[in-house]
């Protein structure tokens, strides 16, 4: 396994690096600065620590030095030779990526033999690279096609090209994602450095050497990571790109839309690129908070999903019980007779996993106002104690970043790597680079690094929390500075959940005591789903097993899409009314269907599982008659004879306001306390656990379909084929 | 000339013809309502449709040639419901008509001959082949299960 | 700034358009509106639209009045001066009948203001 010595880890947490991150600094982390030294960047001086490479320091002046194979999240390479400048009394060129900074260094990133330098490197690479520009889908965002333009020469020496011809290689086929044209591939390795450090995958590597080298797996076999999709935006040059978007669009075709991901619970940032209203490729936003650079394979390709399955009409059941469509009045004075008729205590709302903040407040108003308090999520959370009603017992309070500086991470009941591959990324990142410790309680799952597993069974949280444990992760626990308890929400669900959450609370909060840093949070809850949070910050109730009981009349779901309503449930002659925007679950067992927007199509306010709100923007204007959700309800209202105070955007967002300020501070994400009085409420709950624990995500191909947007997309179903096939390939 | 043409009795006498070749007075009004026209003539020959051709050398060029349409089509009938072999002979393509004229190619693979649809509801409507953007969720339908 | 620039840009005299008072404006509106009321027979007439000279006349004063609020000269001169343009258009037939009953504005739907009628015709 890849660990690294704490010179390595040192070098990655320089200044540069840091930079973002040093908000997040806790007290008893801060270092004596090591006494910075000064050097030369063009005659520009600049002071940095000791370590710090000539590359950092020149970027620090806001000189770009030219790269291929440096990448800022990546191990230093140093083999694509384009970084080199001149050094003043070096009698060679020397490579700025992998250098490190000397006293009084004079550095030249712009001189003649720098440029020639440049030129001759350029030149080389162009020797076997072919000039298939125009047919190459990363034309227009190629690294080595900007660069030569930039610096390489109009010409090449090695004409005895012309006669042997370029290098060819073999295409691999590494699963339906990534499309090779490995003949373009230059040998920077950061797809080599990203799989084996960042994705735990160490498929990659090179053979061959000279002319003959190659960059593949070997054997050929596909890239079983949830995270492959990274290694398309790494590479520098058109040799790996995406096979769900090639040959669809150059990039300044398209229109790039900010937007947040909806498809796990952390909200990654993404960026929506789309041309003539459709939605052609999802690429990563870089948010440091969140997901750094990355996007997780799932958000990045299941937007083909958006395209399929889509409710696109109002539609109505007719006589013969068939869905047919309808126009919108016709929808909505039939779903406004069925709200106004039922009685107050039969109604019945149920929000899904995509639902937004938006659609959860104007839903939970109109139902108040009827007279019903029966809102539900779809997934549960246990009631019991203190419940929902202080934010720090459902939320990620540790926050994403910083678990990069925990120094033991215990994972209980959760299998991150499939439920936030991303936290995964960032749990991974600590224990390759600094010393942190992972712990699992729960079924023995791949998380893509080395953990103590302390066994499956409930009854171990129970004895780390009340101090009986002679485990070995007891031990560490109590000697760790930085302690992260993650829970995962999954395991709430059944008769012990109340009581397991109550222990976990009890062993985060004997773990915080003993804390010299206060500020440090210890216990987190991973939600399974992107609404979770709002929802619950708003006031719905987790979990429906409560009111189904009840034998609810009328039903609204709110793109409910889990199966956790059936037909079956619910009493016979029950009107289910279903807003939401792909025909799954929830829309085959509804009387109506009202068309909704899905997360691309809206301007909406997500909540991801650390508290953090965020808001996705319009990039495509919703298919056919659908509408936006919110302005379904409002309108509903308006018809039913509830109306909703609010004609706009901004005026729902002052209503959202009103209920939790938290869900209007986008960006931003506020401290939660209030553990110990978490823990007191929770005290009578403290019952003998048994139960085993399990979590549904276990393999990469449970991974693929968990949503009605990644359901309906034909690229996730290749993956799932894929996967399978692979498993069950003798490599 | 005689005293017939003089006193314009074979103008007398061909409009009796006309009247007795058609069927009697009520089957000549009928004609007249039906096709603004009675024509005394020689029934050159019927298609497969049951249209009449007629031909009278006494009329002049351009208006010797004619077709009854089939009684079938009442008032609805239309100059595409001329077979292709027929609207030679109708316009002076030849002088043939299809039954007297063995060079004509007979192939079991030519298609039966239709009229022009525009206006009914088997006319032909241009349609996209492109693929729509966004494919509708078609919901399952309970009677057909 | 200083003060002195201010009240020099304060006091400036502004250049009339074509009226240097109330008065004068006011017998400019007077006579462009006599000037329309006497076409109006002719309008009909030329342009053949199906309306009476009474609709037309209704529709002048409308149009008049609708500018009642104006009190500045210089903005009364020159919608004096863009209805005489008007005026001189319908005259010498440089318009078409289309320009005429634009007037009336006879394919102008109403939209939809409130939010339910906004949400069923697509516009919300």
């Amino acid at each position: 396994m890849l660990r690294q010595p704490l010179s390595r880890a040192l070098a990655l947490t320089s200044p540069v690096r840091a930079a973002p991150l040093t908000a997040r600094r806790f007290a008893d982390q801060v270092q004596a600065q090591p006494e910075k030294v000064e050097v030369f960047i063009d005659d520009q001086p600049v002071h940095v620590v000791p370590g710090t490479t000539v590359l950092q320091a020149a970027a620090q002046v806001g000189v770009e030095i030219p790269r291929f194979c440096y990448h800022e999240r990546l191990a230093v390479a140093g083999n694509c030779r384009m970084c080199l400048v001149e050094v003043e009394k070096s009698p060679k060129p020397v490579a700025a990526c992998a250098m490190p900074v000397m006293k009084g260094m004079r550095v030249k990133t712009n001189s003649d033999l720098t440029r020639k330098a440049r030129e001759g490197v350029m030149e080389f690479l162009l020797v076997n690279h072919p000039l298939d520009c125009p047919i190459c889908d990363q034309g227009g965002e190629c690294d080595l096609q900007d660069q030569s333009m930039a610096f390489g020469s109009d010409k090449s020496r090695f004409t005895d090209i012309h006669f042997s011809g370029k290098r060819a290689v073999e295409d691999k086929d590494v699963g339906p994602l990534i499309k090779t044209i490995m003949t373009r591939c230059i040998h920077c390795t950061r797809c080599i450095r990203f799989a084996s450090e960042v994705a735990g995958v160490d498929d990659f590597g090179t053979t061959g050497r000279g002319t003959d080298m190659q960059v593949g797996t070997y054997v050929e076999k596909m890239f079983l990571s949830e995270l492959s999709g990274n290694i398309i935006d790494l590479c520098p040059v058109g040799a790996l790109t995406s096979k769900p978007y090639s040959f669809a669009a150059r990039p300044w075709e398209t229109r790039r839309v900010d937007s947040v991901d909806v498809l796990d619970p952390l909200g990654s940032n993404i960026v929506v690129a789309t041309r003539t209203n459709e939605v052609l490729r999802i690429l990563p936003r870089t948010n440091e908070e969140i997901n750094e650079e990355w996007l997780a394979d799932k958000s990045r390709f299941a937007c083909d999903g958006l395209k399929r399955q889509r409710l696109v009409s109002p539609m109505l059941v007719d006589s013969r019980g068939n869905l047919t469509p309808v126009d919108w009045e016709d929808a909505i004075v039939a779903t406004a007779r069925a709200l106004r008729d039922c009685p107050p205590d039969k109604l019945l709302a149920v929000a899904g996993d995509l639902a937004d903040a938006e659609s959860l407040v104007a839903l939970k108003d109109l139902v108040n106002k009827l007279g019903s308090e029966n809102t539900c999520t779809e997934q549960y959370f246990p009631l019991e104690g203190a419940g929902i009603d202080l934010r720090s017992s459902y939320l990620l309070n540790t926050k994403i970043a910083n678990v990069e500086d925990a120094d033991f991470v215990l994972l209980i009941g959760t299998n991150v790597r499939f439920e936030a591959p991303l936290l995964n990324a960032r749990i991974r990142k600590s224990f390759i680079h600094k010393e942190t410790d992972v712990a699992l309680v729960g079924p023995k799952v791949d998380l893509t690094y080395e953990y103590m597993h302390a066994g499956d069974s409930a009854s171990i949280v129970k004895d780390l929390a009340t101090g009986t444990s002679s485990h070995a992760v007891a031990r560490r626990l109590e000697q760790a500075k930085r302690p992260v308890v993650i829970l995962g929400a999954e395991q709430l669900r059944g008769p012990e959940g109340a009581a397991l959450l109550a222990y976990t609370q009890q062993l985060a909060l004997k773990l915080h005591d003993k804390l010299a840093d206060k500020s440090w949070k210890v216990l987190n809850v991973l939600q399974r789903t992107a609404s979770q949070v709002a929802a619950l910050d708003i006031g719905y109730k987790p979990g429906v097993g409560g009111a189904l009981q009840g034998g609810p009349r009328v039903v609204y779901l709110l793109g409910a899409d889990s199966g956790v309503v059936t037909r079956e449930a619910l009493p016979k002659d029950a009107f289910v009314i279903y807003q939401g925007h792909h025909g799954d679950v929830g829309a085959q067992i509804a009387d109506v269907v009202l068309p909704g927007a899905a997360y691309t199509e809206k301007r909406a306010t997500y909540v991801n599982a650390e508290g953090r709100a965020q808001q996705t923007l319009l990039a495509v204007s919703p298919p056919g008659k659908a509408r936006d959700d919110w302005k379904i309800i409002r309108a509903l209202s308006e018809v039913v004879g509830e109306r909703l105070p609010y004609d706009n955007l901004d005026e729902v967002r002052a209503r959202m306001s009103e209920i939790s300020p938290a869900l209007v501070a986008y960006g931003d994400v506020q401290d939660n306390n209030y553990f110990a009085q978490a823990t007191a409420l929770a005290q009578s709950l403290q019952k003998p656990l048994s139960g085993k624990l399990d979590v549904k995500l276990k393999q990469l191909e449970d991974y693929f379909m968990t949503d009605p947007i990644s359901r309906a997309s034909p690229t996730m179903a290749k993956c799932i084929q894929a996967v399978i096939k692979q498993k069950q390939s003798p490599y | 000339m005689s005293l017939g043409k003089f006193l314009a009795l074979d103008k007398l006498s061909n409009f009796f013809n006309v009247i007795r070749q058609n069927g009697g007075i009520r089957a000549s009004l009928y004609k007249l309502y039906r096709q603004d026209d009675v024509k005394d003539g020689v029934l050159v020959g019927e298609d497969k449709y049951g249209n009449k051709y007629y031909e009278n050398p006494r009329f002049f060029y351009s208006r010797n040639r004619w077709v009854e349409y089939s009684d079938k089509y009442y008032l609805n009938y239309d100059g595409s419901q001329v077979p292709a072999e027929w609207f030679g002979w109708l316009h002076y393509k030849t002088d043939l008509p299809p039954h007297q004229d063995p060079s004509r190619p007979h192939y079991k693979w030519m298609a039966d001959h239709t009229e022009n649809l525009s206006g009914t509801t088997a006319q032909y409507v241009p349609y996209s082949t492109t693929r729509p953007k966004v494919e509708a969720w078609e919901p399952k339908r309970k009677d057909s299960v | 700034m200083s003060a002195r620039q201010a009240i020099k840009v304060g006091t400036k005299t502004v250049k009339p358009v074509l009226s240097s008072s109330h008065a004068e404006a006011r017998n400019r509106v007077l006579s462009l509106y006599k000037a329309w009321y006497r076409q109006i027979p002719y309008i009909v007439k030329d342009y053949d639209i199906p309306k009476s000279e009474a609709q037309c006349r209704e529709k002048l004063k409308e149009l008049f009045i609708k500018n009642k609020h104006v009190t500045d000269i210089r903005v009364i001169d020159m919608l004096v001066i863009k209805g005489q343009m008007e005026l001189k258009e319908s005259v010498n037939i440089w318009k078409q009948k289309g320009h005429i009953m634009a007037y009336f504005k006879p394919t102008e739907e109403p939209k939809p203001k409130n939010f339910l009628s906004k949400f069923f015709s697509g516009n919300e």
